[in-house]
């Protein structure tokens, strides 16, 4: 049934919140975030499947392709902060304050 | 039946390395642990009759953007010493765990009143290359073009901040 989909969705996308919201490690909350994009993602497409009508697939490539831009952005950043701080602590983000 | 019991596998699998990512510790084993919900969730995209969807997810997802964030987890050499220490961790994870749940028993609440079906395999030209494209062409053009000048934005401003090279050292 397309509830289990949906579900399902539910379910990543509050394990993703709950990974950004407990973990401290940049990269797990780098990637938790990308698992939320991933359960919206899955809503996505069961509403497109629901629908019969294929417009929540060209939105899910869509939130692809803003992800892949995002995880290219941020993994430059992390690099950056890596070199100056040799932490991978999300606390020393407050070092891009102006 | 056989989709109910493939579900039933993914969606294991996709939890459970979800659970993994947030538990583990180092970055490395949540990668390859998020990894596991990257594929199962491209199954179930291939369950939902998403064909195109379900090559994007393996191809670009799992291969191209996952191989990124490993490639710079082992590139800066994390040792144990230099992750943050998360004492509280586990205390975090319960609290997270309590707020969102309101939260998820709304969305469950605004799932029950959606419309329901069984699945079944879509019929033919569902979710392939050549319909998507289609739509994608015609009526998504805009949001391609704008998506298309965020890449190359997203590109440019990676290759400045990463290839900066120190000039007073």
């Amino acid at each position: 049934m397309i509830h289990d989909y949906l579900v399902l969705s539910v379910i990543l996308f509050c394990l993703g919140v709950v990974g950004v919201f407990a973990r401290r490690n940049f990269f797990t909350v780098f990637m938790s975030v990308e698992l939320m994009l991933n359960a919206s993602n899955l809503a996505f497409i069961a509403f497109a499947r629901l629908q019969q009508n294929m417009d929540g697939h060209v939105l899910a490539l869509l939130i692809m392709a803003v992800a892949a831009a995002e995880a290219a952005l941020a993994l430059a950043v992390v690099i950056l902060l890596h070199k100056q701080t040799g932490k991978l602590d999300t606390n020393v983000f407050s070092l891009l304050k102006g | 039946m056989l989709v109910d019991l493939l579900f039933t596998c993914f969606a294991v699998f996709s939890v459970l390395g979800a659970l993994g990512l947030i538990i583990f510790r180092h970055p490395m084993n949540g990668a390859m642990s998020f990894l596991v919900t990257l594929v199962s969730l491209a199954g179930l995209y291939a369950l939902l009759s998403a064909k195109l969807l379900f090559a994007l997810q393996l191809i670009v997802y799992a291969g191209a953007i996952m191989s990124l964030v490993v490639f710079v987890i082992m590139f800066l050499n994390i040792q144990p010493d230099q992750l943050p220490a998360e004492k509280t961790k586990v205390t975090y994870l319960v609290a997270g765990g309590v707020a969102v749940t309101p939260v998820a028993f709304f969305l469950l609440k605004v799932i029950n009143r959606l419309p329901n079906m069984p699945v079944s395999f879509a019929d033919e030209g569902f979710g392939g290359v050549k319909e998507v494209g289609l739509i994608f062409f015609r009526e998504w053009l805009v949001p391609f073009e704008i998506v298309s000048i965020l890449l190359l934005t997203a590109l440019v401003g990676a290759v400045v901040l990463a290839g900066k090279r120190e000039k007073n050292k």
